[in-house]
């Protein structure tokens, strides 16, 4: 999977980082997203899109990458995949939907594994573009 | 919807097979060995789309948690039982019976949740049967998906 990064503002010229996923996000890529995920909070990114159009294939590796990117932008630390989950405890005081974290394009495949898992529930799903820079 | 009863399905001669080594990095090979195999077969598209995730998922929980990330090799065959179709998962990991996980809780809010689980999940949600047993040779975990029309068994 290829991850391209790219600058972007809200029409407010709140900064937004837009991750174009290309490729297949399964258990051998799902790292790589939270990684780069991690650079750009540390770097100060509070706002993430991730364009799916170009992604062919996701596992529940990549609902996992979700969730810890989720996890990232609200200064929570996400599991270690490799140590796994047992340091994991409940915060408080949070949300339903991500609003930091917005989808955009998933295709077929991708809409229906987001759509079983209840993810559509905490991640908004656009279309276009500039309606979900709008939406931030 | 998950069903763990009954027969597991005999898959005929013929079965397609394919061996790697126990590498989160051959998953994209096996997804593809498993859509050419299926839609060689004649199996629906969507059908093999499922089927091709819930491969995908099994996989990587036997390459994750069966041998833990070390050294193995994992076996799939993919076949056609009269109206199912069928992928036989063979390794020689310890003991690893997906089946018997609990399902993750989806009411809860998301950051509120462990993440994980939901891989077995897909399985489930996926396939029409799924069958596990541990035998001589190690776990034998059979995914079934019921798309072929009787009349066309051959």
């Amino acid at each position: 999977m290829d991850i391209i990064v790219e600058n972007a503002a809200t029409p407010a010229g709140d900064p937004v980082a837009v991750l174009k996923l290309e490729g297949e996000l399964d258990a051998s890529s799902y790292v790589e997203l939270i990684e780069r995920a991690r650079e750009l909070t540390q770097a100060g990114a509070s706002r993430l899109l991730l364009d799916l159009s170009g992604l062919l294939y996701m596992g529940s590796a990549g609902l996992f990458a979700l969730h810890s990117v989720a996890m990232l932008l609200r200064g929570q630390a996400p599991p270690d995949p490799e140590l796994g989950y047992g340091a994991l405890h409940d915060a408080e005081d949070l949300d339903e939907t991500i609003s930091e974290l917005k989808l955009l394009n998933p295709q077929a495949q991708v809409d229906r594994v987001l759509e079983r898992t209840g993810m559509k529930r905490f991640f908004e799903v656009h279309t276009d573009r500039s309606t979900a820079l709008a939406a931030f | 919807m998950m069903s763990a009863m009954g027969d597991v399905p005999a898959l005929a001669g013929q079965a397609q097979r394919l061996e790697i080594q126990a590498d989160v990095g051959q998953l994209a090979a096996v997804r593809a060995f498993v859509r050419d195999g299926a839609a060689s077969l004649g199996a629906p598209p969507r059908a093999v789309g499922d089927l091709v995730q819930a491969v995908d998922e099994s996989v990587a929980n036997i390459i994750l948690h069966g041998y833990r990330a070390g050294p193995g090799q994992v076996i799939v065959e993919v076949g056609r039982a009269g109206p199912k179709l069928v992928v036989r998962l063979l390794d020689n990991a310890p003991a690893f019976d997906p089946t018997a996980l609990p399902a993750p809780d989806l009411s809860l809010p998301l950051l509120r949740r462990r993440p994980g689980g939901l891989g077995v999940f897909l399985v489930r949600e996926l396939t029409d049967e799924v069958h596990y047993r541990r035998t001589a040779q190690g776990n034998e975990l059979t995914l079934v998906k019921s798309c072929f029309d009787d009349e066309e068994e051959g």
